[in-house]
């Protein structure tokens, strides 16, 4: 016997989270595009996507956060930080690879030097999943050992009945535990079987892949300006990313007042890595998607001990030129050695 | 003889002769029902040319970047009339010279691709000719009529709802042939033109400023706005300005590798009705 | 948080070369200065800012024997780095650090030390030379081997008059050839070259070295031609930076993340690192 939700109940569901001080987050179409929003009711929710467009990520590290509001006077300055508050929120409807990217994303941003603009906002966020029963062309999850249940970075996960009315439920966290202490009543025990997983095609070899990355050898291989000749030089995998951070940091206002921001940026951008002197480290398109791939499959590996991929796949789901990390990974996989 | 055969057979006499160096066209996708662009350099490679309807990006921004015709070597590219008329204005505001370029030029009509004789850009004047004659896309000036029939404020409303899902990621403006700037006005920090910051704001002041940029130079393939990974129905704004260019100046952009850029050229017989 | 900087105050700015400007920052909170003397060691570097234009990353240029205030030497260039230019005494700029590694100075004990920098890149040497010419009795020989394009672009003009009196320093002064001045009575060659005519010993000594990659290069040559071990010579390398702590992803060189592992390398570190990233 297990727990299980039934789809009927998610809207008491909804009701009890709400009355316990949570705001619930979860897929769902607005304005042509598929992102997590605030939702009211489960008639709001587009739960049935293989994936939303958007990540999660954007609610953890939004796209421009602002981090300073300054005020210059003469031979003064007043500044405010600007805390993200700590929101009780509820993402519902996560998919396995978009929560594992946060759980990915962790000790980056907290090794050393902690960025709290990250973790007040992950503080007290419940991340429930569901397992995918369906996957596309682009999923590939499977290939970076990850699975379209995996639990990784969820605290509550949901797995599909077979019969199709509701999901088992599934605590993996105090955090969890504490979301389901809210909604006692609407859980009930039940011995209904779970849909089976997903069949996600493994497709390229992450073992022979790292490999290839983690020899000296393969910097400087021609391969990187084969592979990357159509790049266009576009941000958009970068910033449909579940696990890509990167950010730049800009003062706007006028003379006198304004506010310092954290923006996303993208090593896909030539100023990215541009020296006042114009001299570029990366000054060429196949030198950043070497950076790309090799950041995510190589040095984050090396410092992390985890890739820097969750294997949503929207990067080539996206790619205005059918690039994208699978296409890249496969080929390295196959070269001959 | 299918299409697809006769160019591969094409590209392959044109490699082989060293009449180009190079040729950009189509290749197989990571799916079915996708095409990419590939880079053919030698004639046993041409195997790997797909040519169907699937095959609708405007591959023309290929030849844009710095060093591949310096050499005064040409390149064969596959082009449907969208892309010849971008390399048209391409070579109007000089950045290629037409001459370098030759055209596998084709058309999809009905689901399928189909040959249109001339390589040259000048070959396909006429063909441009008929399509300024028939004027701008029916099925876009219908989607378009309906934001006009909003009131401002509801239509402001729409597109400040469209803009505010803009993450600036600039594929719009990388895919676009005629955003070749070296160093894009949002890329300038002294001064800063532009704010970088992705809010409601700052992505309207990006949008406003590629859409002026591109007013009479935009050929409508689409490019922006499907690569657009938000969803903004960039081709809307694109053809309201082609609109204004057409009907105000009689512009329809890329009509030949002489026409003068609508907004820096000036006539007496241009209209005013700015002045009130 | 993370990102908050120190409010600074300018106390002085001093011309040092066309285009190249010293400032004189001191703490206006106590606490701030408390934890960069508790943690600033010399080799770390910052970022410089400016609320309305923006942060630029720089060394120290002063000596961690020298903690009251904060010097940084720049070459006015880009937007954030006109405007310090621009800042006068009593201004207030911002300083976020000290990031960073630095330079061991206390494994540099009992041996000789050979300083080698070029053109804008003498403030990150400075900075180790005072750390040590502060506490001159536990070094050996000290030389300092600098050159710059011209006689105008020297910087710090009276301490390098100071260490040329000195009778325990060696300051061996260049310029690139056309650079001088007809009262010049110093070398007129490339810094690689005149290194090799002055032969500083190899034995018991530790080289610093900074300055243009170009520079860096065929110094390297020249030390290893010399006989000076990659371990035994450390130097600083600079990229993009924007947070300075690890986050924001662009001054990688390879794996190595610049802001965290670096600035200051010694050159067998430098050389293990794909050259083609640099």
């Amino acid at each position: 016997m297990t727990r299980i939700l039934l789809h009927t109940r998610l809207d008491d569901c909804l009701a009890a989270w709400r009355a316990s001080g949570y705001s619930v987050l979860a897929p769902s179409k607005s304005h042509e595009l598929t992102r997590f929003n605030e939702v009211q009711h489960a008639s709001d929710m587009a739960l049935d996507l293989v994936l939303p467009e958007r990540t999660i990520k954007d609610h953890f590290f939004p796209q421009t956060e602002p981090l300073i509001r300054y005020r210059i006077k003469k031979h003064e300055i007043d500044t405010e930080e600007m805390v993200p508050p700590e929101l009780k929120r509820i993402f519902f409807g996560v998919r396995p690879c978009d929560a594992s990217g946060l759980a990915i994303d962790d000790p980056l941003f907290g090794w050393d030097y902690k960025d709290e603009y990250w973790f007040r906002r992950r503080g007290n966020s419940v991340i429930v999943t569901i397992a995918c029963t369906s996957a596309d062309d682009f999923c590939m999850c499977t290939s970076v050992q990850l699975s379209p249940d995996s639990t990784k970075g969820s605290d509550v996960m949901l797995t599909p009945l077979k019969d199709g009315r509701g999901w088992q439920v599934l605590a993996l966290t105090d955090r969890g535990n504490a979301l389901l202490e809210t909604i006692p009543s609407i859980l009930q025990e039940s011995d209904a079987e779970p849909a089976p997983p997903a069949s996600v095609p493994v497709k390229f070899d992450i073992d022979k892949v790292t490999a290839w990355l983690a020899d000296p050898a393969s910097f400087e291989s021609h391969f990187w300006k084969e592979i990357s000749q159509r790049c266009i030089g576009c941000a958009s995998c970068t910033f449909l990313c579940p696990t890509c951070h990167c950010f730049d940091i800009q003062d706007e206002g006028d003379t006198y007042s304004g506010i310092r921001r954290k923006n996303w940026d993208s090593c896909s951008f030539a100023m990215f890595t541009m020296h006042t002197s114009g001299h570029n480290p990366r000054n060429t398109q196949s030198t950043r998607w070497r950076q790309r791939i090799m950041h995510k499959f190589n040095y984050y590996r090396g410092k992390f001990d985890v890739n820097s991929c969750s294997g949503c796949g929207r990067c080539t789901r996206q790619c205005p030129v059918d690039m994208g990390i699978t296409e890249t990974l496969q080929s390295i996989s196959n070269l001959p050695r | 003889m299918g299409i697809q055969e006769q160019y591969r057979n094409e590209a392959a006499e044109l490699l082989s002769s060293g009449a180009v160096k190079l040729v950009i066209g189509y290749g197989e996708g990571s799916t079915s029902d996708r095409r990419r662009p590939v880079f053919i350099r030698s004639a046993d490679e041409t195997a790997r040319l797909v040519l169907d309807a699937n095959c609708i990006a405007n591959l023309s921004g290929y030849l844009v970047p710095e060093g591949l015709l310096s050499d005064g070597k040409s390149v064969a590219v596959f082009l449907k009339p969208d892309g010849i008329r971008s390399v048209n204005i391409l070579a109007a505001e000089a950045q290629v010279n037409p001459d370098q370029v030759v055209i596998l030029g084709f058309d999809i009509d009905g689901g399928q691709a189909s040959p249109l004789p001339g390589r040259k850009a000048t070959d396909f004047a006429p063909l441009i000719e008929s399509q300024k004659s028939t004027g701008l896309s029916t099925e876009l000036q219908q989607e378009a009529d309906q934001l006009e029939l909003m009131s401002a404020t509801d239509r402001f409303e729409y597109w400040n709802q469209q803009f505010s899902k803009c993450i600036k990621c600039y594929a719009c403006r990388q895919v676009c042939p005629m955003c070749y700037c070296r160093r894009c006005i949002v890329d300038v920090n002294q001064p800063q033109w532009v704010n970088t910051s992705s809010h409601t704001l700052g992505n309207f002041e990006w949008n406003i400023v590629r859409a002026f940029h591109l007013a009479g130079r935009c050929v409508a393939c689409g490019g922006c706005d499907r690569a657009c990974p938000v969803n903004i129905p960039l081709r809307l704004i694109n053809h309201r300005m082609s609109k204004e260019a057409l009907d105000a100046f009689d512009h329809f952009a890329g009509e030949s590798a002489d026409q003068k850029p609508v907004l820096a050229t000036f006539r007496q017989d241009d209209p005013e009705t700015f002045i009130l | 948080m993370i990102y908050n900087p120190f409010p600074m105050r300018v106390v002085s700015k001093r011309d040092e070369a066309p285009g190249v400007r010293t400032l004189r920052l001191e703490f206006v909170k106590q606490e701030d200065h408390d934890y960069f003397s508790t943690n600033y060691r010399t080799g770390m570097f910052g970022l410089y800012g400016i609320f309305g234009e923006g942060e630029s990353t720089f060394c120290v240029a002063s000596p961690e024997t020298r903690k009251e205030y904060i010097e940084c030497t720049f070459r006015q260039s880009g937007r954030v780095t006109t405007t310090l230019a621009n800042a006068d005494a009593g201004d207030i700029v911002t300083f976020r650090g000290p990031y960073g590694n630095r330079f061991p100075i206390e494994e540099f004990e009992g041996k000789n030390l050979l300083f080698i920098a070029g053109g804008i890149a003498l403030p990150p040497t400075r900075s180790v030379i005072w750390s040590c010419l502060d506490q001159r009795e536990k070094f050996g020989n000290v030389t300092i081997v600098y050159g710059a394009r011209t006689v105008a672009d020297l910087v710090y003009k009276d301490e390098l008059d100071e260490w040329k009196r000195r009778d325990d320093v060696n300051l061996v002064l260049t310029v690139d050839p056309g650079g001088e001045t007809p009262d010049w009575q110093d070398h007129v060659g490339f810094v690689p070259s005149v290194l090799e005519k002055v032969a500083p010993s190899p034995d018991n000594t530790i080289a610093v070295l900074c300055g243009p990659p170009i520079m860096i290069k065929f110094t390297l040559n020249a030390l290893e031609k010399l006989g000076f071990s990659a371990e035994n010579v450390y130097t600083t390398l600079e990229n993009r930076m924007k947070c300075g702590v690890g986050k924001c992803g662009r001054c990688n060189v390879g794996s190595v993340y610049i802001c965290k592992e670096g600035p200051v390398f010694t050159a067998a570190e430098v050389q293990a690192m794909p050259q083609a990233d640099l």
